[in-house]
């Protein structure tokens, strides 16, 4: 017995000594592979250039894009990334200055009336292959943009211009839209009723022009590749490697070389991860980024610069107002909005400096006559009070007849912080009012998906403005705007609509947004969460970049590389 | 006299006894051992299995006494300690409810920058005097003093006019020093280098009726703002929404064990009724079923895995564990079908079968007697193996989030969120993932000395 014990022993040692060798060298042979890798990626990395966040010898600067651009056809982009690259590489008849003052771009001048507006256009602007941009360019384009055979989200945007909405809706032939090319240099415009803010409209993405014979010859890939597009902005992409990055360069037929300060803005990585945007710039690859709440140490830490910019988004959750949804139930809703508290969401739970809590439908930024709107017609707010919830919450079972009610269905979107919102929400509810919340988590396309087709009770959304102007967010929930989702209809709120759409008295304008601001209290038609802050950090070599709520952001355009740092 | 003598000697009887007759040439010194008494005593031996084996029958008593000892709801949200690490400070004072801010200032007036009221975790109340050229300010707030570097912390906030001289700040407020600088601004925008700066300590405060609702204090004490409270106890820390991590762990665990037991135990009992019909039969359909099963085996797990789930139509908010449960189910049994296939295929040929059934034994008899008993070991095997794979696929599905939904917690779910904190609050990260980790070796562990326990041929070695 002891023999075999013995034995055993012996055999028991010389395992773990074969198992510690073994264990060592793999160790070893790891070590050496990630040095030869880390060495040969240096190699490639030298060898394609995208070394430094900025560099001042080539005039580079180096950047990270969250996603790629779906497409980049300006008569269809939606998306914030769509238009922060097209911003850079196309310009309307108006842009936006480095104040976010509106200046002229491919117009000189113009003259607004009630009736038709008038654009001339200047002599210098050129496409990137030289050629001039006519004012036949931007009558294709915005053809094309209401022309419902290309079914552009941002259609309605047109419907300022004489006849959009017909032709969006199929009722009128295309070539009945109220622009026309005088010649070349004028373009004459006219209007479907008069509009205070036809300047501010123009300077939108789906405005920007496209000439026809370049994007005939496309055969529809227009805006799907670097080559299948045509620049007449300070840049253009010289190179566009799906899912991995997008290269712009100064473009030499710009009629403006003078506000144009570097050669290079490479999007070297297209990455969302925020730990990975940060160790890219902690490694001094890319010049800017966003920070997350959970980054906020590190950053501290780090001792940047911390910056916060307000993007103008508005962010609520949205009742379905549908025939047969309990959400219709003004109790019930009256319910949810003494249960919740917006500043707790903000200060204890999204805990991102920037983020505002929620008051009204209208962001605090929007101008009114003399100082901001909100200043003007301060938002009625409620405070949270579980007793009153709980004596609508009763008084909604009663007008419904139910004992119960059902389980809500919260759509919400796949994002950090959606996802801790819903959560809050769902918890928060069920302690207030015993609520049963159903987070229904899906990705943005599916989302508005689904709230197209009316497939929630609760929805977490947002709106970003398209316009400088109170309407952007005054006329949501119009009972015909196609991006009121929970279908509210009501004719005070239209009435009100209407005033504020056709008049031009800046002060009944403002009145009409005092009322919807009201009744959109008084009726919870939604319940506002917050408006968005970004905090982000820049290289302190790159100044002159811009952060707007209205129109490309963020914008580089006039970056310059600071010399001696 | 001499025979009388010789006759003289009587011996009392009882002093000798004659000697018997040796009956028994040997005897056993222990009662035979059968099959599993032999395989236990092994397992006994075998001390890494063993304490698995503890581990285990821990985990269990955790998951399933663990939530009747531990009261706490995990679902319940503690915006007071948010993220708070274990064995945190938990003292706090309760206060009045909180109130909008008039601009008021309750504290003897200084100049620069000044506190308005004791600073708590409810609000800083900040004023400052106007500073030179400014037409606005900016307000930062640092952890840390200020630096060479010039680094001012986070930007809370700007003023719209230079005639704003307070602020109040709410933002996600610990009790610990902060450093707050206020900067003046110029007409665009651009900092000036005119700058006030205050260092500010925080207390902890909690509101009473806060105190009162989550039982804290109790109402009939009347507790009145001032008294001194103790946050509740949360021994493992609380994560991103102010949620007992304890108590998510336990919910967790019933979550990951129910998947990890269940899903494996209906595949293994389905491949081994499918593994030993083919090796039973034989022929033709043994050809055809296995075939069949390697098919299965042929389709890409996770992928599939997925689209059974997005299949069965989870509606929103429901949990998705029984999709999962089918869906590993219809995955996973080929393995055990083709181990078991193996074994039947190789007892049936022994000769002990063979005579079994020359005796006229019916195939009843021959499946429970001989079929079952020498395969069972195998069976076991597997399924000891299959649980802490079952327990990794559920973890990682949740990791990925295709796995329960909110506000159920699953150990890899806890793992998803934990990781965008990792740097920050390491402890949410930590917890989940170390009970995947042991919860796996054990099962692993424990497997391993099964096999060797029941293994029939190392029977002889000792």
């Amino acid at each position: 017995m002891s023999d075999i014990a013995n034995n055993q022993d012996d055999f028991t040692r010389s395992a773990g000594r074969q198992l510690a060798i073994f264990a060592l060298s793999s160790i070893a042979g790891i070590a050496l592979l990630m040095l030869g890798l880390s060495w040969a990626s240096d190699l490639t990395s030298t060898g394609s250039g995208a070394g430094e966040a900025v560099d001042a010898a080539t005039g580079t600067v180096t950047l990270v894009l969250n996603e790629e651009p779906p497409q980049l056809n300006s008569t269809k982009a939606t998306d914030q990334v769509s238009m922060r690259v097209l911003g850079h590489v196309m310009e309307g008849l108006l842009r936006y200055d480095e104040d976010n003052r509106l200046v002229p771009g491919v117009a000189e001048s113009w003259e607004i009336g009630p009736e038709e507006a008038v654009f001339h256009l200047r002599e210098d602007a050129r496409w990137s292959d030289g050629q001039p941009v006519t004012a036949h360019d931007f009558v294709f384009s915005w053809r094309t943009a209401v022309d419902p055979a290309t079914a552009s989200e941002y259609g309605f945007i047109m419907y300022a211009v004489k006849n959009a909405e017909a032709i969006n809706r199929g009722e009128l032939p295309v070539d009945a839209l109220g622009v026309t090319a005088v010649d070349d240099r004028t373009l004459r415009v006219e209007l479907e009723r008069p509009i205070a803010y036809f300047d501010k409209l123009v300077a939108f993405v789906t405005y920007y022009p496209v000439r026809e014979a370049f994007f005939e010859e496309t055969g529809g890939r227009y805006g799907a590749d670097a080559d299948t597009l045509l620049y007449n902005g300070p840049f253009e992409i010289t190179s566009w490697v799906h899912g991995a990055s997008l290269r712009m360069e100064k473009n030499p037929h710009y009629w403006d070389q003078d506000r144009v300060h570097i050669q290079v803005l490479d999007h070297a990585y297209i990455t969302q991860d925020p730990n990975a945007q940060l160790n890219l710039f902690k490694d001094g690859k890319i010049a800017y980024t966003t920070l997350t709440e959970e980054n906020l140490n590190e950053a501290l830490v780090q001792g940047w610069h911390l910056h916060r910019f307000m993007d103008g988004s508005v962010f609520f959750i949205e009742f379905n107002h549908r025939e047969g949804r309990v959400t219709r139930n003004w109790h019930l809703r009256k319910a949810i909005q003494l249960a919740l508290d917006p500043a707790e969401l903000v200060y204890r739970v999204i805990k991102l400096p920037g983020y505002v809590p929620g008051e009204s439908l209208f962001p605090i930024w929007l101008q009114g006559v003399e100082s901001t709107l909100r200043q003007e017609y301060p938002a009625p707010t409620a405070q949270m009070d579980p007793e009153q919830a709980r004596r609508h919450l009763a008084q909604a079972k009663q007008e419904l007849g139910l004992a119960e009610i059902p389980p809500l269905v919260m759509l919400t979107g796949d994002n950090p912080i959606s996802n801790k919102q819903s959560e809050y929400y769902q918890e928060q509810l069920k302690q207030v009012l015993g609520l049963d919340i159903r987070i229904d988590k899906q990705i943005f396309k599916q989302r508005l998906a689904k709230m197209t087709a009316g497939d929630f009770d609760l929805v977490l959304a947002g709106w970003g403005p398209d316009f400088d102007d109170p309407l952007t967010f005054g006329d949501l929930f119009a009972s015909w705007n196609l991006n009121n989702r929970g279908r509210y209809d009501n004719p005070e709120l239209d009435r009100w609509v209407r005033v504020a759409q056709s008049s031009t008295d800046p002060r009944a304008r403002m009145d009409a947004f005092g009322e919807i601001q009201r009744i959109q209290f008084e009726d919870v038609v939604v319940l506002p969460n917050y408006e968005r802050g970004i905090v982000y950090v820049e290289d302190p070599r790159i100044e002159g970049m811009v952060r707007r709520a209205v129109g490309p952001d963020p914008d580089f355009t006039n970056v310059r590389i600071v010399e001696g740092s | 006299m001499s025979d009388s003598r010789s006759m003289s000697y009587q011996p009392k009887p009882g002093v000798f006894q004659p000697l018997m007759t040796e009956q028994r040439a040997q005897m056993l010194t222990r009662s035979s051992l059968s099959y599993w008494e032999d395989a236990w005593r092994r397992l006994k031996s075998n001390r890494r299995a063993l304490i698995s084996l503890y581990i285990v029958i821990g985990l269990l008593a955790f998951t399933v006494l663990g939530p009747l000892v531990w009261t706490i709801d995990p679902a319940a949200q503690d915006l007071d300690q948010i993220s708070t690490p274990p064995g945190a400070d938990r003292s706090a004072t309760l206060v009045e409810p909180y109130r909008p801010w008039d601009g008021s200032s309750a504290l003897p007036m200084a100049p620069g920058l000044r506190l308005a009221e004791p600073a708590t975790t409810q609000a800083v109340r900040l004023l400052w005097d106007p500073l030179e050229g400014a037409s606005a300010y900016r307000v930062y707030r640092n952890i840390f003093p200020m630096d060479p570097g010039d680094a001012l912390g986070l930007p809370l906030a700007e003023t719209f006019t230079a005639a704003e001289t307070r602020f109040e700040d709410r933002l996600d407020l610990q009790p610990r020093t902060y450093y707050y600088t206020v900067v003046a601004l110029d007409d665009h925008g651009h900092q000036l280098p005119a700058r006030d700066t205050l260092e500010v300590s925080v207390e902890r405060v909690v509101t009473v009726r806060e105190a009162v609702s989550r039982g804290l204090v109790k109402a009939e004490d009347n507790p009145q703002p001032g008294d001194a409270v103790e946050l509740a106890l949360h021994p493992l820390g609380t994560d991103y929404l102010g949620r007992d991590m304890l108590a998510r762990l336990m919910y967790g665990a019933r979550v990951s064990l129910f998947i990890g037991i269940c899903a494996p135990l209906l595949f293994v009992l389905f491949g081994t009724v499918y593994g030993s019909t083919a090796g039973f039969m034989g022929g033709r359909v043994d050809q055809g079923l296995m075939r069949f099963a390697d098919f299965v085996i042929a389709l890409p797990f996770l992928l599939f895995m997925i689209l059974f789930k997005i299949a069965f139509g989870i509606g929103p908010g429901e949990s998705g564990i029984l999709p999962m449960v089918v869906a590993m189910v219809l995955l996973l049994w080929p393995a055990t079908a083709r181990l078991v296939r193996g074994q039947i295929l190789q007892v049936r040929e022994e000769g002990y079968v063979n005579a079994a059934r020359l005796l006229g034994a019916r195939t009843n008899y021959l499946v429970l007697r001989h079929m079952i008993p020498n395969t069972l070991g195998v069976i076991l095997v597997t399924l000891t193996f299959a649980v802490p794979n079952a327990i990794f696929i559920e973890a990682f599905l949740s990791f990925i989030g295709m796995g329960v939904a909110p506000p159920t917690p699953s150990w890899g779910s806890m793992c998803n969120e934990g990781i965008k904190t990792m740097l920050t609050y390491p402890h949410e990260l930590i917890f989940p993932a170390v009970m995947i980790s042991i919860t796996v070796l054990a099962f692993n562990l424990l497997g391993d000395g099964l096999r060797d326990a029941l293994d029939a041929k190392m029977r002889s070695t000792e």
